[in-house]
């Protein structure tokens, strides 16, 4: 994406999110009362963390098939903001869960599945710094980050699923599927989804641009 | 193709043999985890203990006995490879013998543990097709992360940090559905996690199958 459009956009939209979800109305429910506003700022988060994990494979990809430097490393900030954006949605969520059920943390599919797809990407992050040769690091990097793309896929699109979840958007409990997203909250929702996933590649492609200039600085 | 498949795994077999304190090593292993969780645990043994217990020794000992999968490769024969045999044969041949070595792994392990902890196994045809089921998957993802680490090189945690949670969707799921036949199993009730499993297991191998040739290259 060229120009500055998109970036001003992102700003926009997330600025919006965080004021008016603070702001704006939202339907009093037992239980979560105004604690339904941590939608904006929780499930968003996943949103652009799925987004960006996708760019960080698909830039995977075209690195294994070109061994191309430039974009293995894309792969890497990608998944680099990605695992960014995870963690402040584990922390906003764990804020919640703590008002809601009144644990920080519980035994749940969507939680595990979450914190497993970090410990994934946390691996993939080991597994780069400890390869020292940069074209063997393109393929062995490259290849993890399929397999752990498609296990994250497994673990936050499928299992939980096939379970009971505690975790809103499963089983019969009082969580945000069946209330939320009304007129009022919807337009919120969407923009702080798309707001976030712009901000996470703007993020991205600052830190390329960074370590780039980083990297032409030492070797002048 | 198959023959040569057959070829890589008899060649294993054979290898390994030649060294065998590497199958005794892991029998060591084996015997002194259990012994330890009989040590630690021996009070309180109900099924949910047995079972945690069993899948976690056997977890570490699929990755210990795993890891070395490229060790013989890893230098001169690496070379003697790429010209004679295809990467998608030599990953088969490697994911088979793993498998079959796992398989008896893991029977080893649930002997021992019925010979220390009781023998808690309710439906003994379940638990053995489920043991099935998790070296499949086990030796499809610990065969392709031998893989990886053997090309990365001296990092000796790499083979546990980097196929370890890539095991997990697995081993949910099999701790579940194992823990029941533990207690009583019934196969209409369980077939759906038994089919999740085996979908994991399928696309594990799907996986190490279509990447192992990129990771292979040099």
């Amino acid at each position: 994406m060229k120009g500055i459009w998109w970036k001003l956009l992102g700003l926009l939209l997330v600025l919006f999110s965080l004021v008016y979800g603070m702001l704006g109305p939202v339907q009093r429910l037992p239980i979560l009362n105004e604690t339904i506003r941590v939608l904006y700022y929780h499930v968003p988060m996943w949103f652009a963390m799925v987004a960006l994990m996708l760019t960080s494979l698909i830039y995977s990809l075209k690195a294994l098939n070109t061994n191309n430097f430039a974009q293995d490393s894309y792969a890497f900030e990608a998944a680099k903001t990605g695992f960014f954006l995870a963690s402040i949605g584990l922390s906003t969520g764990m804020v919640w869960a703590r008002f809601t059920w009144g644990a920080f943390w519980v035994n749940d599919p969507k939680l595990n599945g979450t914190a497993v797809t970090m410990l994934i990407y946390l691996a993939y992050f080991v597994l780069r710094n400890s390869v020292e040769d940069p074209f063997k690091r393109i393929r062995l990097a490259g290849v993890y980050n399929i397999f752990a793309f498609v296990m994250m896929i497994v673990f936050i699109g499928i299992l939980p699923r096939l379970t009971d979840s505690l975790h809103p958007g499963n089983g019969g409990n009082p969580g945000f599927n069946k209330y939320d997203l009304n007129s009022d909250m919807r337009p919120v929702f969407y923009s702080a989804v798309i707001g976030w996933i712009l901000i996470g590649l703007w993020l991205t492609n600052l830190r390329v641009r960074y370590k780039n200039l980083k990297e032409k600085h030492e070797q002048v | 193709m198959i023959e040569q498949i057959y070829q890589i795994v008899k060649l294993n077999f054979r290898l390994e043999w030649q060294e065998r304190q590497s199958y005794f090593s892991i029998l060591i292993y084996i015997l002194s985890s259990v012994y330890l969780s009989y040590l630690v645990f021996s009070e309180v043994i109900s099924a949910e203990t047995w079972n945690a217990f069993f899948w976690v020794i056997f977890i570490f000992s699929a990755v210990q006995a795993a890891y070395r999968s490229f060790h013989y490769e890893a230098d001169q024969r690496f070379l003697l490879y790429y010209g004679m045999v295809k990467p998608e044969n030599l990953v088969l041949g490697k994911i088979i013998y793993n498998f079959l070595y796992l398989y008896a792994t893991g029977l080893f392990t649930a002997l021992v543990f019925a010979f220390l902890m009781g023998n808690e196994i309710n439906s003994l045809g379940a638990f053995l097709f489920i043991l099935l089921l998790a070296s499949l998957g086990f030796s499809a993802i610990l065969t392709f992360v031998a893989g990886i680490s053997a090309k990365a090189s001296n990092n000796p945690a790499l083979p546990a940090i980097l196929s370890i949670p890539l095991l997990y969707p697995q081993l949910i799921s099999l701790s579940r559905v194992s823990l029941r036949s533990l207690t009583g199993f019934s196969w209409e009730v369980n077939a759906p996690l038994l089919i999740v499993l085996a979908l994991l297991s399928l696309v594990s191998l799907l996986l190490s199958f279509l990447l192992f040739p990129y990771l292979w290259r040099d």
